[in-house]
């Protein structure tokens, strides 16, 4: 007896078994649609008294563990039904000699036995018998259940006459000595006549009469005749046996206790699971029927010799005893190796009653002892059973670490390097089970708040495994998608050497096969949610959000604008989003495909690819895209393409951006303007306005009294046409406003072309005014405006200058345009130009000394006057008297 | 004598957990995790029958082949389980009862400090030493 029925319980000591099985050529699946309305038949009434019968059946049962029959009854096949199939006549007696030869295996043991016959029609399928059933189908056949109860109460019949026959065995008779199959050749040449191996007989008789009184449904008895047994063979220290009676002891009495049955999630019993229940309560009234009126017993027709022996109520052990005497039980079998078989299914029976007790660590010693029993050699798919039930039993007990622990191991067997075909499928399903144990959930929603609290390591080899089992069962989606788990939620705990190595093995993987962002469900039902990288890169708050790119706008009809807080976008312009992100990884990282994730209106996402440098800081990265239609739009996140998994990750799943999205007004299409000027730009802004009103700024340096003309190209690189133009100027009020100088836009037009959408304007500056070191005599005020008849609109522009060498003038040239749809909704746009004029002046008096005249009255003043221009200069005076400065002279 | 010493928060994930570096982590992960099972059941039986009187040291949670894994609750869950060799035969219960209050000690130091965050893993250099010391010191 080598193989372990790990479904074991204790209530299965008071079943007989029965052995279903094909004979000759029956389709597997025809027979098991057999086997199962066969074993609905789990508990039969036995008329004419109050007993019940109940049956396990078997459709595969070592000839080898029917040997121990003897030592433990249920254990012994005591009836075959055979089904087979029968095509004709000639067959028949074939298939009848099939029947006798399987009937053989089990002969020894066997009570009763059927044939059912499928298919066959005609003279034979007529005679009537009582062995075989004749159907003409396997569709065809109503009464099988109706079969099996008459073939269960055939052996009823058998089974309650030997229990009366060794019932009422007489100790003056010859007991023979039952034994189990390594203890034969032990007694070989003992004394048959000694006291202590009658006594050894007795007990041992006993005990096998007790276990028939509990199959034939007489619990009482039972429970006597093994107390009886218990007495007998501790006297006779025959431990092996002693166990066996004390096991059978328990078994009575939890199935007193415990009339629901203790295997309540084994599957073989499931079917019959509410039939059970509803026997057990059928059952318990009978049973304490027996307990209050012992005459019931002889009413019945059973005898009473045994029952007058020992007080009855206290035959039953209680709970607390039970699990004491399996202990007892248990430590006797395993004096004996061969009997491992018998003390693991002991274990296992004590632990299922445990866990109905609801004794957690009882039962957890109980394993922890079945762990090490040694069953000799065992094969890989014992090995795997074995560790897989022990699983279920911890689970069962509330163990679930434990439970997954062990599941993993069995995973871990399913592809024992030992194995010649690896069951990875099996590996990666029983892993999958193990993830509740190891409180590790596939969905990275479960992550994202805050930092991961978990065993790590433990967690981080289980997923490591979960990727490999998917990738050798062949389907790299699943270990891409395993992976991608492993790297966004273990990231904190990887090392640098692990980072690369899972990402190096993540290319591979995806190479062959992308991830995506769609849910994968397993066959079993599972559903693999997507995992989006939000960690690689990290985004980081505030994420800013920026118009287009060259002009702003304003809705006129909003009043006021608030630059930072208001702002919409226009249907058909690039708009962008500026994201902080920061590369968590010690190498260079790849984002490809890197774009807005919207919802609203239509919006076309222009991807960008960056390369983050490793770890780095904030980077900043600008996303654009341009939104088709107008309307509102909600920008709710974005999507990356990382070592070729593509994520959406979304703004609400992000913990460090406590937003869900950031709703923007889409405005219908305006024309938009791109400026340019003849001047270079200049790098510094002016100073009281803010670097984001300006869209541009040229800086000039001019002499005071020199001209410039400054062009400035609007050009309409929109694809609407412009209706509207509209030209402001503002003067940038300075610092030092004392003296006031004349600064004038001497020439200034627009023309406006439609035909190429571009517009040209020109600007003239005449910065005016004398300054003389050390006293700023006058500022001479002069406006002359010239606008030219085919122009639009046309501004002045004062300008200033202030009291220094070098005097700053600044102003802003404000384009207000339209057009389009924008228009009619009435938009506009806004382009503002920045202009930084440097005024130096064009003479300096160096040297001012007095010198007497002619008259006392008078006196004649001198000038020493420096032009630093490179120009000639004339300088006149009152009197007429011009005076020619050349470039860089200085006269008096 | 000692060969690993994990505290594990009140949710049930590790705050601190060291093992000495001859020998495999992740092995006393497994064993520390699956000693969780044992703890929680003995505070629950021992937590329904005694009241606050709660005894906080567990005793042995379960012996394996080669190691012994002791365990120790305080009133606010968090759980200290000491896992040692089995062949140390010299120790006695008295000394794992002291070792887990030096431990316990130690680990209300570290909650007093200002600036740990509780639930945070353990990162106190003092902790740290207390528990190397108990790691190397023999019999």
């Amino acid at each position: 007896m080598s193989v372990p029925d790990y479904m074991q319980s204790a209530e299965d000591h008071q079943t007989v078994l029965v052995v279903v099985q094909p004979v000759g050529i029956v389709p597997e699946d025809q027979f098991f649609k057999i086997y199962k309305r066969i074993a609905t038949v789990s508990q039969v009434s036995i008329r004419d008294s109050q007993r019940l019968l109940y049956i396990r059946y078997r459709h595969h049962y070592l000839p080898e563990n029917n040997e121990w029959g003897d030592f433990q009854t249920h254990r012994k096949v005591v009836g075959l039904i055979a089904i087979t199939t029968c095509g004709s006549a000639k067959e028949w007696s074939q298939t009848a000699e099939r029947f006798h030869g399987q009937k053989e295996v089990y002969s020894s043991t066997l009570y009763d036995s059927r044939l059912l016959v499928f298919g066959l029609q005609g003279e034979i399928a007529e005679q009537q018998r009582t062995d075989v059933a004749f159907y003409p189908s396997f569709e065809d056949c109503s009464d099988v259940e109706k079969r099996v109860e008459d073939f269960v109460e055939s052996i009823f019949i058998v089974l309650e006459s030997k229990r009366l026959d060794r019932a009422t065995d007489k100790s003056g008779d010859k007991i023979p000595l039952l034994c189990v199959p390594f203890e034969k050749k032990d007694f070989v040449g003992l004394d048959t006549d000694s006291r202590h191996y009658k006594k050894r007989c007795q007990g041992r008789m006993r005990k096998h009469v007790g276990d028939l009184c509990l199959q034939a449904g007489m619990l009482q008895d039972a429970l006597v005749h093994y107390h009886m047994s218990v007495e007998l063979l501790r006297g006779v220290n025959d431990f092996l046996w002693l166990g066996a009676a004390l096991e059978g002891l328990c078994s009575a009495s939890v199935i007193f206790h415990y009339p629901g049955g203790t295997a309540g999630k084994a599957p073989g019993r499931k079917l019959s699971m509410s039939q059970a229940a509803d026997a057990g309560k059928r059952h318990r009234p009978g049973a304490q029927e027996v307990l209050i009126d012992p005459g019931a017993l002889t009413a019945n027709g059973i005898s009473a010799d045994t029952s007058t022996e020992i007080g009855r109520a206290k035959n039953c052990l209680s709970p607390e005893d039970i699990i004491e005497k399996y202990k007892e039980a248990i430590s006797y079998y395993g004096k004996y190796k061969n009997a491992g078989v018998i003390e693991l299914e002991a274990c296992v029976k004590a632990v299922r009653v445990l866990a109905i007790q609801k004794r957690a660590r009882e039962a957890s010693d109980f394993l922890q002892n079945a762990v090490y029993i040694n069953l000799g050699q065992l094969s890989e798919e014992e090995k795997i059973q074995r560790y897989s039930i022990l699983s279920e039993l911890y689970e069962l007990i509330g163990f679930h670490r434990k439970s997954a622990f062990f599941k993993r191991v069995a995973a871990m067997q399913c592809v024992a390097p030992t194995i010649p075909e690896p069951g990875w499928r099996a590996c990666y399903k029983l892993l999958l089970e193990t993830l509740p144990g190891y409180s590790l959930s596939l969905d990275p929603k479960d992550f994202s708040k805050g930092t991961h609290r978990g065993w790590a390591a433990v967690q981080m080899r289980l997923l490591h495994e979960l990727v490999y089992a998917s990738r050798r069962m062949g389907n790299p989606g699943l270990s891409v998608r395993h992976l991608s788990f492993l790297l966004q939620t273990m990231l904190d705990f990887l090392s640098d050497q692990e980072k690369k190595e899972v990402t190096q093995s993540l290319e591979n993987y995806t190479s062959k096969c992308p991830g995506g962002m769609e849910v994968i469900t397993l066959p079993d039902g599972l559903k693999l949610p997507p995992v989006p990288f939000t960690k690689l890169p990290i985004p980081q708050w505030p994420i800013c959000l920026c118009s287009g790119l060259v002009s702003r706008y304003y809705n006129t009809r909003s009043g006021g604008c608030d630059f930072i807080l208001y702002f919409q976008w226009v249907q058909g312009d690039v708009c962008e989003v500026q994201l902080m992100v920061y590369n968590p990884m010690p190498y260079e990282l790849r984002v490809e495909n890197m774009g807005l994730l919207t919802s609203g209106v239509e919006f076309e996402s222009l991807p960008a690819a960056l390369s983050l440098p490793a770890e780095s800081g904030l980077y900043p990265v600008t996303l654009v895209g341009a939104p088709r239609t107008a309307g509102n739009i909600t920008v709710n996140g974005y999507h990356t393409s990382v070592f070729g998994v593509t994520s959406d990750c979304l703004l609400e799943g992000l913990p460090a951006v406590k937003t869900t999205g950031c709703l923007v007004e889409v405005i219908p299409s305006l024309p938009r303007l791109q400026l340019s000027t003849s001047l270079p730009r200049s790098v510094h802004p002016p100073q009281p306005m803010s670097k984001e009103e300006l869209s541009s700024t040229v800086s000039v340096q001019l002499f005071n009294g020199e001209t410039q003309q400054l062009t400035i190209t609007l050009e309409n690189i929109g694809s609407e046409d412009i209706e509207t133009l509209e030209l402001t100027s503002k003067i940038v009020t300075s610092k030092q406003s004392v003296s006031l100088l004349l600064h004038k836009v001497q020439n200034f037009y627009v023309r406006l072309k439609k035909e190429f959408a571009s517009i040209y304007s020109f600007i003239q500056f005449l910065p005016n005014g004398i300054s003389v070191t050390g006293l700023p005599i006058s500022s001479p005020l002069r406006q002359v405006l010239k606008p030219r008849p085919e122009n639009k609109p046309v501004s002045s522009e004062p300008g200033k200058a202030e009291y220094s060498h070098i005097k700053t003038l600044e102003a802003v040239l404000n384009f207000k345009y339209s057009g389009g749809a924008g228009k009619v909704e009435g938009y506009y746009r806004e382009l503002s130009l920045g202009v930084h004029v440097d005024v130096e002046p064009s003479v300096f008096f160096t040297r001012v000394s007095t010198l007497p005249a002619t008259s006392t009255r008078q006196c004649y003043l001198l000038l020493d006057i420096f032009n630093p221009t490179e120009h000639e200069l004339t300088v006149c005076a009152k009197n007429n008297q011009d005076l020619v400065l050349h470039a860089s002279e200085c006269q008096r | 004598m000692a060969v690993c010493i994990a505290v594990i928060a009140k949710e049930n994930y590790p705050l601190y957990i060291r093992s000495v570096p001859t020998q495999n982590k992740l092995k006393f992960h497994y064993t520390v995790h699956t000693s969780l099972d044992v703890v929680e059941e003995k505070v629950s039986t021992v937590g329904k029958s005694l009241g606050d009187q709660r005894e906080l040291y567990l005793g042995l949670l379960y012996p394996t082949e080669d190691y012994k894994v002791y365990g120790y609750v305080t009133n606010s869950k968090v759980k200290f389980v000491i896992v040692v060799d089995s062949s140390n035969t010299s120790l006695r219960d008295n000394e794992i009862r002291s070792m887990f209050r030096k431990l316990h000690n130690s680990f209300t130091d570290v909650m007093c400090n200002p600036f740990h965050n509780p639930g945070d893993p353990i990162q106190s250099k003092a902790f740290d030493g207390i528990v190397s010391g108990m790691m190397v010191q023999t019999g």
